[in-house]
């Protein structure tokens, strides 16, 4: 793991650095993180709130529950942080990592709001990006999301 | 009757809707739908501009690249579509979806970017949120998303 572990938003206006160890790692299937990240599931990884430095800018905050803050970035609104209010822990998108690759999950919660696709995925046909555009479209897809380190 | 679907952000200040059959389903892995979504990737689901309208609110824009927007919810964050110049088509967040089952997933793109641990997720240990928390915890869960379906006002309280 690349020490020390860094990650942020897809536009670079929100920048973190974790110096605390990773705990429980997961997947979250329940409804409120599917619609939280507009997608099937929540990948998520705790820390301990004191062991984040935000480096650059700060999350916005939306209050999910009553006793839950969800953090995002204003300008482009990538899902950056899950926590509760009474916790010493935070759980941070494992996406937003610069290195996703280096926390693996290691449980799924949340299964009663499961959906059928989650299940049919892995058993899906996959193509490369360079595969499915052409070399002329590729050449005006230039990113414009902040590179993988700070 | 037109088949119809309708969806929004989490915290139902962006909601939109959809007036005939959704198009072609997949989930994108590509590093830049990771970074987007905080996530494995996107799954989107392909809608054209003519049966798409927005309800309540507007998205927030990131152009990711020149000719790609991305549109999310600039009050909670969500993550909601996808759009490049030159299609037809909206490419909507399946989460966002009110019923995020109407679009099953046909193909996975992108997949020079996947997560090598990707495919291993379906066969891990799995719990319940009500086997992972206590009743008094959930109790405090008062939920302030917005519901799956459509309101004449909202926040409702």
């Amino acid at each position: 793991m690349t020490n020390p572990i860094t990650g942020g938003c897809q536009c670079g206006a929100v920048r973190y650095r974790i110096t605390a160890p990773f705990e429980n790692p997961h997947i979250c299937h329940c409804r409120m993180c599917q619609k939280a990240f507009g997608n099937y599931f929540a990948a998520l990884v705790g820390t301990k709130k004191t062991g984040i430095e935000w480096t650059r800018g700060q999350p916005s905050i939306f209050r999910s529950s009553e006793i839950v803050q969800r953090g995002f970035c204003k300008d482009c609104g990538t899902p950056l942080t899950f926590g509760y209010d009474t916790s010493e822990r935070v759980s941070i998108s494992i996406g937003s990592l610069d290195h996703p690759e280096q926390v693996t999950p290691a449980i799924q919660c949340g299964i009663e709001g499961r959906l059928p696709s989650f299940a049919l995925l892995h058993t899906l046909p996959g193509t490369r990006t360079e595969d499915d555009i052409p070399p002329e479209e590729m050449k005006l897809l230039q990113s414009r999301q902040h590179p993988d380190h700070d | 009757m037109t088949e119809t679907h309708s969806g929004g952000c989490q915290c139902g200040a962006v909601r939109y809707a959809i007036e005939g059959p959704l198009g072609h389903s997949g989930f994108c892995h590509c590093r830049m739908c990771q970074k987007a979504f905080g996530s494995l990737g996107a799954p989107l689901v392909s809608v054209p501009h003519a049966q798409f309208r927005w309800t309540r609110g507007e998205p927030g824009v990131f152009l990711s690249s020149p000719i790609v927007q991305r549109g999310f919810c600039r009050d909670c964050g969500t993550p909601l579509f996808m759009l490049e110049d030159g299609y037809g088509v909206i490419e909507i967040a399946i989460g966002t979806l009110d019923d995020p089952n109407a679009a099953p997933p046909h193909h996975v793109v992108g997949i020079e970017s996947k997560l090598t641990w990707a495919d291993s997720l379906p066969s891990l240990p799995a719990m319940r949120t009500d086997e992972d928390r206590t009743p008094q915890d959930l109790a405090k869960f008062t939920s302030l998303q917005h519901p799956d379906h459509d309101t004449e006002t909202w926040p409702i309280k």
